[in-house]
Parts: structure tokens; sequence; C-alpha cells
């Protein structure tokens, strides 16, 4: 699973140059038989880069040997909060 | 859904760079006549060229791109009819200046109704997606308002337009042209750039939980101040209610400002950019002016009533706030554009450029400085009456205005 984290960590908000790891994006990873599912959210409902961050984190997982499809599902509850941050991503956007 | 913004974004930078490269032909002398006699034929044509050759193009480019991501992806009503409408709208617009410049009367009312066709194509398609989104929330309302007053300042011009040609309505057409500027610079452009602000700057800023109850406050305010200041003009009104229609404006202009505070206050990005940061600090700015206005207008009643006041106050709003918002705007929604389109296919892939990669923000500042800067000169020889010194900062804001657009048209080189 580790390495799935690993993959997704090459998803970057192109904005804000932090990946949606770090950004507190992902709220789960499941991997089961092959199909690897994500539930995420975005950092505000109606961002600009709805479509672009879900084809970018279906095509980093896909590109996984151990993965053979994917699903990601948008939700908007629990509702993104910059606490969910890790210290890199909130000492790179310079809040600390 | 890129080639549709992109196009009305391409027309506006290009019309742009001809409104710079034509003020330097002339060193701005053109300006100079302006503060003498605002409504001359190069004039017109001018101040067109840059109202709806390139703002309006811009702003509606603009709506196309932002409002299905306001909408949470929600797609627009029909890209073709958008395509349509660019095509009314580019070539009304294109003879209408030719018709300004060349004083052909049949030529004006003639493109002149083609550009208000194209308006109502544009309002046709926002309405429908609007209406079927059913998501109204303070963006979707200003921007709903803006191009409802857009459709109204386009009504009026194109009546003056035709009147221009059957001239049968004597000094009303003064009132008209009043109602004009109302709906187009203040209702249009203003409803449009403080909603867009509700979502383009948190966004930037990544601000979080910042209150919102003030949107609501300067969208009545605003709304009221329009209906006010045109009524005021197109029913002749006495001098107190054109004041009312300024009262309200600089009520909404605080208001605004004050949120802008609140949305900054509650950042989590401390660098948006520098495009950001200009916007903010324009409409404080353009606040203290209006502010300054409302309270000189009764002192000095006479001043306030030179057409050279007028010039000036409409340069301070049209390219000193208005322009440069849309300036300062484009600086992050050129990047946006082009990086969707070149390296949204490639996320996930492995190492692309961000966005911040495609435009350099320090020269994006010196930019916008120096075309602040330039602005002051061209008003400071408008209001000493001192044609070299517009001539002179014309020439300066033309030459940096010219560097800027190169600036954001180098973003599609990479």
């Amino acid at each position: 699973m580790e390495a799935i984290w690993d993959c997704l960590k090459q998803v970057y908000d192109p904005e804000l140059g932090v990946n949606i790891v770090d950004l507190g994006l992902v709220y789960d990873l499941q991997l089961k038989e092959g199909k690897a599912s994500v539930v995420m959210t975005l950092t505000t409902p109606g961002c600009p880069m709805h479509d672009t961050i879900v084809g970018g984190v279906k095509r980093a997982l896909e590109a996984l040997p151990e993965v053979d499809s994917s699903e990601v599902e948008v939700v908007w509850d629990p509702a993104w909060s910059p606490s969910l941050m890790s210290d890199e991503a909130k000492e790179f956007l310079g809040y600390m | 859904m890129f080639r549709l913004p992109f196009l009305f974004i391409i027309t506006g930078i290009i019309s742009f760079a001809l409104f710079q490269i034509f003020s330097l032909l002339d060193l701005a002398t053109w300006l100079s006549t302006l503060g003498d006699w605002p409504r001359y034929p190069t004039g017109w044509s001018r101040v067109h060229l840059l109202v709806l050759g390139w703002a309006t193009m811009i702003a509606m480019g603009a709506v196309y791109q932002l409002i299905p991501v306001v909408l949470q992806n929600q797609s627009l009503y029909s890209r073709k009819l958008g395509f349509v409408h660019y095509g009314f709208f580019a070539v009304g617009t294109a003879g209408l200046l030719i018709g300004f410049q060349t004083m052909l009367l049949p030529l004006i009312a003639s493109f002149a109704t083609l550009a208000f066709i194209g308006i109502l194509l544009f309002a046709i398609n926002l309405g429908i997606t609007l209406y079927r989104a059913k998501k109204w929330n303070t963006v979707t309302i200003s921007a709903a308002c803006a191009v409802s007053y857009l459709v109204l300042a386009g009504l009026s011009g194109m009546l003056m337009g035709l009147n221009f040609y059957f001239d049968q309505w004597g000094s009303y057409h003064d009132q008209l042209f009043g109602a004009h500027l109302w709906f187009g610079a203040i209702g249009w452009f203003g409803l449009l750039i403080t909603g867009f602000s509700y979502k383009m700057l948190p966004m930037f800023y990544l601000s979080h939980g910042h209150p919102e109850k003030l949107q609501k406050v300067v969208i009545g305010l605003w709304n009221a101040g329009v209906l006010v200041g045109a009524s005021s003009f197109l029913f002749n009104a006495p001098g107190w209610v054109k004041w009312s229609g300024l009262l309200l404006i600089v009520l909404a202009l605080i208001t605004y400002s004050l949120h802008l505070s609140e949305i900054y206050q509650h950042r989590h990005k401390l660098d948006p950019g520098a495009g950001m940061k200009w916007t903010q600090n324009l409409a404080r700015g353009m606040t203290v002016v209006a502010i300054l206005v409302l309270v000189l207008y009764p002192f000095f009643p006479e001043i306030m009533a030179e057409s050279r006041t007028y010039v000036i106050m409409g340069w301070i709003y049209l390219w000193g706030f208005i322009g440069l918002t849309l300036l300062s705007y484009l600086s992050k929604i050129i990047p946006f554009l082009w990086w969707t389109h070149k390296y949204g296919p490639l996320i996930g892939k492995g190492k692309i450029p961000t966005m911040a990669d495609l435009i350099n923000d320090r020269v994006v500042n010196i930019c916008l400085t120096v075309i602040v800067s330039s602005l002051f000169v061209v008003l400071l020889g408008l209001g000493w009456n001192q044609p070299i010194v517009t001539s002179l900062g014309g020439s300066l804001l033309a030459l940096s205005s010219l560097y800027y657009a190169g600036t954001l048209a180098r973003v599609f080189l990479k």
C-alpha cells in the first residue's frame, strides 16, 4: 500500500505546487483484487482542477503493476480543511 | 472547453496590443484631445477598442471559462452558440470601430446591431446555463446581473447608433449616453469583477472559513447604485439623484474592500502571486478615489460637471480599476488555461511544470507597477491640462502594456 500512497504523491495541485497527499485531499485508499479505490476531496467545491486531478489520480494508479483498474470518488463531506495539510505542505505554502 | 474561452481571450489580447500600438503611433496625443473634447471619432473608436475589443472580449472569455467551474463542472448550455456569439460580436465590434473612426453612420448603425445580437446570444447562452444549473450563489447572481446590464448597455448603445443615423431624439441621446455608461462600465464590469473575485481570491489565497455575508451586501448596493445612476440619466433627474447613485456605489466599494480583507485574513497561502495582490490593492485604491469624488462632488459642482473631470474619472475607473484588475487576473487565467490544455493530460505521469513556472511573477509585478505609475502621469497631464505630460504618460502606458501583453502571450510558448 505504501507504494500506492507514494504514487499518489506524484499528483500535484498545479497552482499550489503541493501533492494531493500532503494537501490532505485523499481520505481513503483501498486495493482489492487489483482494483484501487480512492475517496478524496478538493480544496473547494467547484475546483477548476476537478477533472484534471481526478484524471491524474487514475493515471498514476493504473501505471502501477499491482493495479488493474481504479475508481476515484470525490466527496465534499467531510469538507477539506487546511488542518488536514502535512507540516511540509504548510511550510511550503508559508502557513505554519 | 478550452477553445471557446481561448478564442475570446486571444482576441482580447490582440485588441489590447492594437490599442497600445495606435497610442504609440500618435504618441498618445489622442488622450489629450479626449481631455478637451471627449466625444470625437478617434476617441470613440479607441475607447470602444479598449472597452469592447479588449475588456468585454476578455470578460466574456472569463465567463465561459469560470461559470462551468463555479457550477461544479456543469457544462455550458451550448458551445456552438458560444462560437456564433463570438462571430457576431467580433465582426460587430470591428465594424463599429471602423464606423466610429470614419463616422460613416450606416456602418455605425448596422455594426452596432450585429454587436448587440452577439451580446444577446451571450446572454441567452449564459441565462439557460444558469437556469438549468439552479445553483444560485453570490458568484452566479453577480454574473447574471452583470450580463443583464451588458444587454442594457448594448441596447442603449445600439439605440444611440441608430439615432446617429436617423437623428430623431435630440437631447434624449445624451440621457441615453449617461445610462449607457452606467450600465456598461459600472453594471457589467463592476458586478462581474466583484462577483468573480469571490471565487478567484479565496482560490489563490487558499482562504478557508471566511464569512460571506458581505458579498450579498455588495450585490444589493451595487445593483441599487447602477439602477439609481442609470435612471438618473435616463429621466434627467436632478444632481442629488446622480449623487445618490454614486453614494450607493461608494458604499458597495467600501463593503467589497472590507470583504477582500476578510478573505486575506483567512488565507493559508502567503504568496498568491502578484496579480492577486494587485487585485486587492486596486480595489482599495478605487474605493479611496470614489470616496474623495463623493465628498468633493457637492462642494465643486462646476468642476465635477466639466467634461475633463468625466474623462479623468472614467480613465481612473476604466483603466485604473477595471482594466488593471483584468490584467491582474489574466496573469492567473492564461497560465491556467494553457496549463490545463497542455499539461493537464500529463498529470500523474511524472514531473511537469506548475502554473507558476509558465509566467514570471516578478515580471508581472514590475509590469503592473510601471503601468500604474504611467497611468498616474497620464492623469497628471489630463488634470493639469499639459498635453506633453499626457503624451509622455500615455506613451509609457502603451509601452509597458505592450510588454505585459507580450509576457502573457509568451505563456502559450511554454
